[in-house]
């Protein structure tokens, strides 16, 4: 007769076998088949495995062409996250008004919708958007009579329109956490600053935005954390050209394993890519803490 | 001051107060930016509605000028499976709906109401699953899925997706948030364990498990990556890949039919978000400030 202690832990084990079943099979191990993956070399037709120690990681980490993606992503990254949290920062402010019930429900409706909406669908509408002769945008320009612009086909412009397409898409997402948080502000800190005489705006610098700096935070390292996967809208948009100029780390580890068969450089790089994520996310919590702390 | 009681204040508050003119120049301003937001669907829509040969004039139409519904029938006789693929996204975004909901709950409820040896390891196991990124696990997970034959199956696009970390760490937190009370009782009162978790526990948990089954469902719905790797065949493609093959197929003289093709991929969403805006709302804003 099994005692009631050992009763509550087979119940246990019983709640989380499917859960930790489905995680063990679906990302423990191919997260650990990828370790292997990464010093091994793999023929791609007879899947015969050889071990090859560092090279893999050499290959990569002495390929330009890696590099040029790595650049790349962190160029979206930079771009992408002003962008986004900075944009998303200044519209949850404006949205912290009294501002009326089915106002405000068009406003969310408008701003969180393409939140919800794939890059998949929505990237073929800004490819039309976007397009040099036939785009809606550069028929306006040229109203304006001023010159095109080479939205998708000019390599210093691209990448800056694909930070426009990731902006309009994502925004709605950092408003919407962001104005939570200006919202949890306690009411008698923001009193006391009326009393004592401080106009809305120093009221927002002085005690808002410093009260909301952990949220702040989250956001930026959430933002990174995206930017350094992003591959959809490329894939779809430019497939990475013209030339290599938005070609991200993911769009170099897709191309090495799944059309160079290259199984080992790519796992090598999508595990540089995990320790790339790992060092963000330490330096957010180390952060993250400080303030805490405060 | 969670976001519920945030947004129950600000009901009350333009409740009971007239419209503040003040901030007439604030919500101009954010009027605009809305209508910028939504000129690419209205574009999307607008273009959908226009004869083939009209397509592409200049300038954009924003409004639809007449309602013509052949882009859509062009949709529907394309020699692609559109209706198939629709139905395979929907097939696909349930089943991982239901599957991740289901399983994720029955954690939670052993994380927070059970104790048993190994809790806090095998929850922080959690942290370690929640930072790895896609690109990781598709090369093994694509030669995991040719090994047991399912490569090409609506198998290889639901169960990986049923892997969800976050999902057992949404409900485990709201979890810990109700009281014990009803459970302990029928503790006391000899129901089983599966009992109190199936009567007991899962109908306190309506409002996540609503939040959770549309993240779940739209990003299911969304998934471009799977099947671009897993699945060839377009009788078992969803969406995000089969409208770029169909957009490969129509070619670029038929830019009506692929907004057309868009704008029912994009339907769905939009009832989703009209009927559960605010579930949405509050449970993206409690991701960023709960701690």
């Amino acid at each position: 007769m099994a005692t009631l202690r050992q009763r509550e832990t087979l119940a246990a084990y019983g709640f989380l076998a499917p859960a930790y079943l489905i995680y063990l099979l679906f990302l423990a191990i191919p997260m650990v088949a990828s370790l292997l993956l990464s010093v091994l070399e793999v023929d791609r037709l007879t899947l015969a495995t050889q071990f090859v120690g560092w090279a893999n990681f050499d290959w990569v980490l002495t390929d330009p062409r890696f590099w040029k993606t790595f650049g790349n992503t962190f160029y979206f990254i930079a771009l992408a996250v002003v962008g986004n949290v900075g944009l998303g920062l200044g519209l949850a402010v404006l949205l912290d008004r009294n501002i009326p019930g089915p106002l405000l429900y068009l406003f969310r409706l408008a701003y969180f919708l393409p939140v919800l909406v794939s890059l998949a669908f929505v990237s073929f509408i800004w490819r039309f958007m976007f397009s040099f002769d036939l785009g809606a945008i550069n028929y306006y320009i040229r109203m304006l009579g001023l010159p095109p612009v080479g939205w998708l086909t000019d390599k210093n412009v691209a990448m800056f329109s694909i930070v426009i397409i990731d902006v309009w898409k994502n925004v709605g997402f950092f408003v919407i956490i962001l104005l939570a948080a200006l919202q949890g502000v306690p009411r008698n800190l923001m009193e006391a600053a009326r009393i004592d005489g401080a106009s809305p705006f120093t009221a927002l610098r002085r005690i808002k935005l410093p009260y909301i700096a952990p949220v702040i935070l989250f956001c930026v390292t959430y933002a990174t954390i995206g930017g350094l996967q992003v591959f959809d809208s490329i894939k779809i948009i430019t497939d990475g050209g013209p030339g290599d100029s938005t070609r991200s780390v993911v769009m170099y580890m897709f191309s090495e394993a799944f059309s160079a068969g290259e199984l080992g450089t790519g796992a090598a790089s999508a595990l540089t890519l995990l320790v790339v994520i790992a060092i963000v996310t330490a330096i957010q919590l180390t952060l993250g803490r400080r303030f805490a702390g405060r | 001051m969670s976001l519920a009681q945030a947004s129950v204040t600000a009901r009350v508050h333009s409740a009971t107060r007239v419209i503040d003119w003040r901030n007439l120049p604030v919500m101009i301003v954010l009027g605009i930016g809305a209508i910028f937001m939504l000129l690419p669907f209205l574009w999307m829509f607008a273009t959908s509605m226009r004869p083939a040969s009209e397509a592409y004039q200049l300038p954009p139409s924003f409004l639809p000028t007449r309602l013509n519904f052949d882009a859509y029938a062009a949709v529907l006789d394309s020699p692609l499976p559109f209706l198939r693929m629709y139905l395979n996204s929907f097939i696909v975004a349930a089943a991982t709906t239901i599957g991740v909901v289901v399983s994720s709950a029955m954690a939670a409820f052993a994380f927070s109401r059970l104790r048993f040896p190994g809790s806090s390891l095998l929850f922080g196991l959690l942290l370690v699953g929640l930072m790895v990124p896609h690109a990781l696990v598709v090369i093994p997970l694509f030669y995991g899925m040719a090994a047991a034959g399912l490569l090409d199956s609506l198998w290889s696009l639901i169960l990986p997706g049923l892997a969800s970390p976050l999902a057992i760490f949404m409900m485990r937190q709201f979890m810990e948030g109700q009281p014990r009370e009803y459970e302990e009782a029928a503790f006391i009162d000899g129901a089983s364990y599966w009992t109190i978790f199936w009567r007991i526990s899962l109908p306190q948990m309506g409002p996540p498990i609503a939040a959770l089954s549309i993240i779940v469902f739209t990003s299911s719905w969304n998934n471009f990556l799977l099947p671009l790797i897993f699945v060839r065949k377009f009788e078992v493609m969803t969406l995000p890949v089969g409208l770029l093959g169909l957009s490969d197929s129509f070619g670029a003289l038929s830019l009506s039919v692929i907004m057309a093709a868009v704008t029912m991929c994009v339907l769905p969403l939009l009832v989703v978000f009209l009927v559960a805006q605010r579930f949405i709302v509050e449970s993206i804003a409690s991701t960023g400030i709960k701690r």
